[in-house]
């Protein structure tokens, strides 16, 4: 099978299983508290290893981009900006960043 | 954010129907933006389809969370209900009073429906759009990640350590794993958070 096609079918099944389960067996179901905390924490620990270092490679040339990119939408966040704002916010600065780098 | 997503996946060589089925079939916001940067930078598909489903594991938590304020359901609209939950279908509905699977359904497909619609409009976007645009929004998925993570930071010190910690870790395995450091350092830092975090915490659910 192609590389992509398997790719997309082989995330789709593996990403349907974990969603599926709890449709099926709704009923029975009962984790115990602790691999529930687990579970709970993944979120925090997927998006800790995905910001970094994956957000300094935005830009594959400018690793300081990515960096500006995400201390702005920190700032953002942390003065309670709504989600879908922060993203726009953050595009357009960094569209203003590059308008004022020389390289291009 | 579909914008974003494509952007990614044209850059790693997938087609437009390729980029749009696999919003479709995936439908994993994070899994997808991973899956393509993976495909990007060559990882066979075998580490590719790992990633994602240690990623999306989470979707376990969320799925049972939903289908357990559902009160008027069957089988087959629980499968279907199941397909279209991730994080942001599961908040809101999470933070809903209602208990109804067309409620949820409603708000559920339309997400789905707009992050295809979403892609689809990259990838026609992309032909048109300059270069520095077309980077930057590049920036959006992470933008999202930050703007999620960043409450949860500021509130939460335990939780500020345990992000701090990860993100260390992932960057030192990531010299001798390579793409392999992602899950490693998410189930290594989640184990690790067993520890550092309070059952508490975590209780309000809205993780």
């Amino acid at each position: 099978m192609d590389y992509i096609m398997l790719v997309i079918l082989g995330c789709a099944i593996v990403t349907f299983i974990p969603r599926l389960i709890p449709a099926l067996f709704i009923d029975k179901l009962n984790f115990s508290p602790k691999v529930e905390k687990f579970l709970n924490l993944i979120p925090y620990t997927a998006l800790a290893a995905l910001i970094c270092p994956g957000v300094l490679t935005v830009d594959s040339q400018l690793w300081y981009i990515g960096l500006i990119g995400a201390v702005v939408a920190a700032g953002l966040a942390w003065k309670k900006v709504p989600l879908g704002a922060i993203v726009i916010l953050t595009v357009v600065v960094l569209i203003s960043v590059y308008s004022i780098v020389p390289f291009f | 954010m579909g914008i974003g997503y494509a952007a990614i996946a044209i850059k790693a060589g997938m087609t437009p129907l390729e980029t749009i089925s696999m919003s479709f079939l995936v439908y994993a916001g994070a899994g997808q933006i991973i899956a393509a940067s993976m495909v990007l930078s060559g990882a066979t598909a075998m580490a590719i389809i790992l990633t994602n489903f240690v990623v999306n594991l989470r979707y376990f938590v969320m799925s049972t969370c939903v289908l357990n304020q559902i009160e008027d359901s069957n089988v087959g609209l629980n499968i279907l209900a199941a397909h279209v939950t991730v994080d942001e279908s599961f908040a809101m509905f999470s933070l809903s009073e209602d208990s109804s699977i067309w409620t949820y359904l409603g708000i559920a497909i339309t997400a789905w429906l707009s992050w295809c619609f979403g892609a689809g409009i990259g990838v026609v976007l992309l032909d048109l759009l300059p270069v520095i645009v077309t980077n930057s929004f590049n920036i959006s998925l992470y933008a999202l990640f930050v703007a999620i993570l960043t409450p949860a930071v500021k509130e939460n010190k335990q939780i500020a350590l345990l992000v701090l910690i990860t993100a260390v870790l992932n960057v030192v395995l990531g010299q001798f794993l390579g793409n392999w450091s992602l899950i490693v350092a998410t189930l290594i830092g989640a184990a690790a958070g067993m520890y550092i975090v309070d059952d508490e915490y975590l209780i309000s659910g809205d993780a």
